[in-house]
């Protein structure tokens, strides 16, 4: 081997030259074209795809890719435009039919000529970027077709006219529909939504707008609600038979404000069926279907609510100051109770237990109960008597919810402590007339009554039933001490109050008959011995006695009456007839008082022991009084209490009121000084939030107050002004 | 006193002693000479306003004069006599301004202490230098900050002993002298709406706080804010002249 000459050896593809005859293409794209007519026309069952495939193939091979894509282009563009004449000399209704068709031929031709120049797809049309064979058919026909200008306008007006006439509730052809708006959105979702989709919805808008005007005009609200949901679920029918569901949430939004949003405010105020009158009427079908509505609004709701509350705090203000329901406090709690009651099952039932409506139902009670003052006292008594009266035959359970309800109205007091204060008025005067009433439903509210207020609310009513447990066993302590003594002058029933656990009462002692007097000291006695370092005062204003009285004619009765009323009657055990004047001194009763159990005894049909002279019902110094001797009565017992007096009368009430108030002061004082002793420094209004909060499961205070406490306790060096800044306040350790 | 070391008490003590100055002049004139008894001295006697020496032999003198007979304090003759001496009304607000030097815990009487020391500290040993004074007095009334302190002290010294707040008809008396020197238009209403509307006795808080709602509120109200923390004697005060038309308020 000689390495004389280094010859590079290349190695060279195989040069096939083939000869195109130039006439090539131009024969090829012929055949292929001849294709295209024949498949247009139906008769592509006698090409042979192999041979046209190969055709095609070639063209793109040899560079003639651009001919035959500019070929395709003008072949299909002639026939499309043959088949928009077609089309447009359709009469009438046939018009969408012949549409559809032509439509259907030419997607099925498409696929066909797609396949064929598949080679064409994959490489011409790649790195020419002309658009596809099958996206290119589609862009043609929607050019030629549905955008000719004798085409678009009719189909548009033809779908929407059939749409209108289903809507006036003719049947019409939905499959076609499909298939119509299949095809819009098959060449585009630009296309479906400007030429079918925009239109729609506009038309759609101005139908309902009409509709709806002449529905309010006819219609009642609930009638009106009725037909706004029907075309609301038509619609949405409608999408999902034949249209795109994209289309859904905007033609709802449509309905949705020309029917609903349009008219809300006037269907709410209706007249004699708007909102007012279903929750009057609890309808609560209209308002399930007002609910489902308006929630589709923006503030639909809030429309709905603000409604609710502006009727309810009417309604409920109304109740709260009208007069005449003060008569009867028992009854007024329980419609405050039934409001309550039925707008609770309202808001279940209609509103979904929707929150905000739950706030704004608390809200509105917070408000109307508070106008009335009395409400706390109210509450008082309505509790006083479920507790008291009704315990036969109602059971524990209905009880208890009766107490829960209760609760939920002494929630909306801002005044509670006035709350505890009646109660434990009425309370006291429950527990000491004797009457035996359910032990565990008291126990049961002071329980609730503790959960919601704290310990202190409650321990002074705790202390109540103490003391009467505690006089149950003194009284058996003292009976075992005294022997049994059968017969032997009166019994005696003492219950020992603690002071401060039970309502004050100015006690005014009266002259006590000689014979309650010594049993009265042999108890006394009794319990200092046992006692000592206490000391006891009889309230002979709260006591009751049961006298056996025997009358002229025979009579026996048993009597059942207050202290007082006990002095008075023993005081004819002696004499015959005796004057007011006369009673007074001898018993010692405070003239207000002794009035008003002289009246019980003489003046009240069915109970009057006593005869008085004058016969009038006031009772003057002069009256002379004694026994009568006619008196009748078909019970064995009777029971002649003071004029139950269970509402206050105005001096009383103020009395209570300022006791309250000045309850409050102290309280106010030791929240202030906690709120000072925690920040050190602050202003007044901070003062003011802290100590409104702390209160707040008490009652509301009066920020004027809290000022005037503020300067109190500046005098008493508690605290002090900022040197530097008059507005901030210090704690002085 | 008490804030100060053993040794700057010892030196203080000493200073007053020699100068006869205040306690208060001797720290001052002490701290300025970083606590050197000489240079100290230097100070207080170059000083142009310093207090005069006072002799206290005279101071003895003039105690004597005015202090009542069997009570070692000045009581209410002695004052009389003092005020005739100076040529002045006893009821001049120029002896509130005089109380005041003294730091007089209660009005119509002087203690020893208190006058004898209110007089060194002013620097008066004479019935003369006394008069003198009394113009210079009267001139402090006019400065803000003096008179501020005049009026709050007035309150602890016209108020009766062991009581904590001043009686409404001394007050009234109290705030139309004041008042007089520091003009405030709706003084006579105050008094009046006091009257009629609380007729109690005015606390320290209100007292002061007064001033102050006096300086800052115009008499539109216009600037009078609600929830500024005025006392709610003011607060009803504002109320009462809103309502009595005495005041249009245009609320902002």
């Amino acid at each position: 081997m000689s390495a004389q000459r280094k010859r590079n050896f290349k190695i060279e593809a195989f040069k096939h030259r083939v000869d195109l005859d130039p006439k090539y293409a131009e024969k090829t794209w012929k055949v292929l074209e001849h294709a295209i007519h024949e498949i247009y026309n139906h008769n592509a069952s006698g090409l042979s795809f192999e041979e046209l495939y190969r055709n095609a193939y070639n063209m793109v091979l040899h560079k003639h890719g651009e001919k035959l894509y500019s070929g395709l282009v003008t072949t299909m563009t002639w026939h499309l435009k043959e088949i928009s004449q077609s089309i447009e000399a359709v009469q009438g209704d046939l018009f969408l039919d012949e549409l559809n068709r032509k439509w259907g031929e030419h997607t099925k031709a498409l696929q066909m000529i797609r396949d064929i120049l598949m080679y064409m797809d994959r490489t011409f049309i790649t790195s020419s970027r002309k658009t596809p064979v099958y996206e290119l058919g589609l862009n043609l026909w929607r050019d030629n077709i549905i955008r000719s200008s004798k085409i678009q306008d009719r189909q548009l007006n033809t779908i929407l006219e059939l749409i209108h006439k289903e809507r006036t509730g003719e049947v019409i052809n939905r499959g076609l529909m499909r298939n119509i708006t299949k095809m819009l959105m098959d060449l585009g979702s630009s296309v479906y939504q400007e030429d079918f989709e925009k239109p729609f919805l506009d038309v759609s808008a101005s139908f309902y707008s009409g509709e709806s005007q002449q529905f309010i005009e006819c219609c009642n609200c609930g009638e009106y609600l009725k037909k706004a949901e029907r075309r609301l679920n038509e619609e949405m029918e409608r999408v999902s038979q034949y249209l795109d569901t994209k289309t859904e949430p905007k033609i709802t939004c449509v309905v949705e404000k020309e029917m609903i949003a349009n008219h809300m405010k006037q269907l709410v105020h209706m007249e004699n069926s708007g909102l007012v009158n279903m929750l009057v009427d609890d309808r609560y079908e209209d308002l399930i279907r007002m609910y489902n509505l308006f929630q589709r609004v923006t503030e639909g709701l809030r429309l709905i609510r603000d409604l609710m509350t502006s009727h309810l705090r009417e309604t409920g203000k109304q109740l709260v100051t009208d007069p005449e329901r003060f008569k009867d406090p028992v009854d007024f709690v329980q419609r405050l109770l039934n409001e309550k009651d039925k707008y609770d099952k309202i808001i279940a039932a209609a509103f979904n237990n929707d929150k905000s409506f739950q706030n704004a139902l608390n809200s509105s009670f917070e408000y109307f109960i508070n106008l009335n003052s009395r409400s706390p006292e109210f509450i008082s008594l309505y509790v006083n008597d479920k507790l008291h009266k009704n315990l036969k035959g109602v059971s524990e359970e209905d009880v208890e919810i009766v107490l829960d309800k209760v609760m939920m109205l002494f929630r909306y007091l801002q005044e509670k402590d006035i709350f505890e204060k009646y109660y434990k008025q009425h309370l006291a005067k429950r527990l000491l007339s004797g009457k035996i009433v359910s032990d565990d439903a008291k126990r049961n509210l002071i329980v609730k009554l503790k959960t919601e207020c704290g310990y202190q609310f409650t321990s002074k009513l705790e202390g109540m039933f103490t003391d009467m447990k505690t006089s149950q066993d003194t009284m058996q302590g003292f009976y075992a001490s005294q022997g049994f003594e059968a017969g032997e002058g009166p019994t005696l029933v003492v219950q020992v109050l603690t002071t401060g656990s039970w309502p004050t009462q100015p006690s005014a002692a009266c002259n006590l008959p000689a014979e309650i007097l010594g049993v009265c000291d042999k108890f006394r006695a009794y319990y200092l011995g046992t006692h000592s370092g206490r000391r006891l005062t009889w309230q002979t204003n709260m006591g009751t006695a049961d006298l056996k009285a025997t009358f002229a004619k025979g009579q026996k009765h048993e009597l059942n009456v207050s202290t007082y009323q006990m002095c008075i009657l023993m005081l004819f055990n002696s004499v015959d007839r005796l004057s007011c004047k006369e009673i007074e001194q001898a018993t010692a009763i405070p003239s207000q008082d002794l009035k008003r159990c002289l009246q019980s005894l003489a003046c009240v049909l069915g109970k009057n022991v006593l005869r008085k002279v004058p016969m009038s019902k006031d009772i003057a110094e002069d009256d002379i009084f004694s026994i009568n001797d006619k008196f009748m009565s078909k019970f064995f017992k009777i029971k002649i209490g003071t004029v139950t007096a269970q509402k206050e009368s105005e001096p009383e009430k103020q009395e209570t009121r300022q006791q309250v108030e000045e309850d409050r002061k102290p309280q106010i004082e030791a929240a202030i000084i906690r709120v000072m002793k925690a920040r050190r420094v602050t202003g007044y209004n901070s003062i003011v939030m802290e100590v409104t909060k702390q209160l707040q499961p008490r009652f509301l205070p009066n920020p004027v107050v809290i000022k005037k406490r503020i300067e109190f306790l500046i005098e008493r060096e508690f605290l002090e002004r900022d040197e530097g800044d008059r507005k901030l306040y210090r704690y002085l350790a | 006193m008490h804030k100060l070391g053993r040794g700057h008490r010892d030196k203080v003590q000493q200073f007053m002693a020699i100068t006869g100055s205040s306690e208060k002049a001797a720290v001052q004139a002490l701290k300025a000479s970083d606590w050197h008894l000489e240079g100290a001295f230097d100070i207080f006697y170059s000083q142009p306003h310093i207090r005069t020496v006072t002799d206290s032999r005279h101071l003895e003198e003039l105690y004597n004069r005015y202090k009542d007979p069997y009570v070692d304090m000045i009581l209410v003759d002695g004052i009389t006599l003092l005020c005739n001496d100076l040529q002045v009304d006893p009821q001049d607000i120029v002896m509130l301004v005089v109380s005041w030097h003294m730091k007089a815990a209660t009005m119509c009487e002087f203690s020893r202490q208190e006058f004898i020391g209110g007089l060194q500290y002013l620097g008066i040993d004479t019935i003369e230098k006394f008069r003198d004074k009394l113009s210079y007095m009267r001139s402090e009334l006019k400065d803000e900050q003096k008179f501020r302190e005049i009026y709050n002290f007035a309150f602890g010294w016209a108020k009766e002993k062991g009581q904590k707040s001043l009686a409404l008809d001394t007050a009234i008396g109290m705030w139309q002298l004041l008042f007089a020197e520091r003009h405030w238009p709706l003084v006579d209403h105050w008094c009046q709406f006091l009257q009629v509307r609380h007729n109690k006795a005015i606390s320290r808080d209100t007292w002061s706080q007064l001033l102050e709602f006096a300086k800052t509120v115009d008499l539109q109200l216009s600037n009078y804010d609600e929830e500024g923390a005025w006392p709610y004697l003011i607060d009803e005060f504002v109320e009462y002249l809103t309502e009595n038309g005495i005041v249009q308020r245009h609320q902002n």
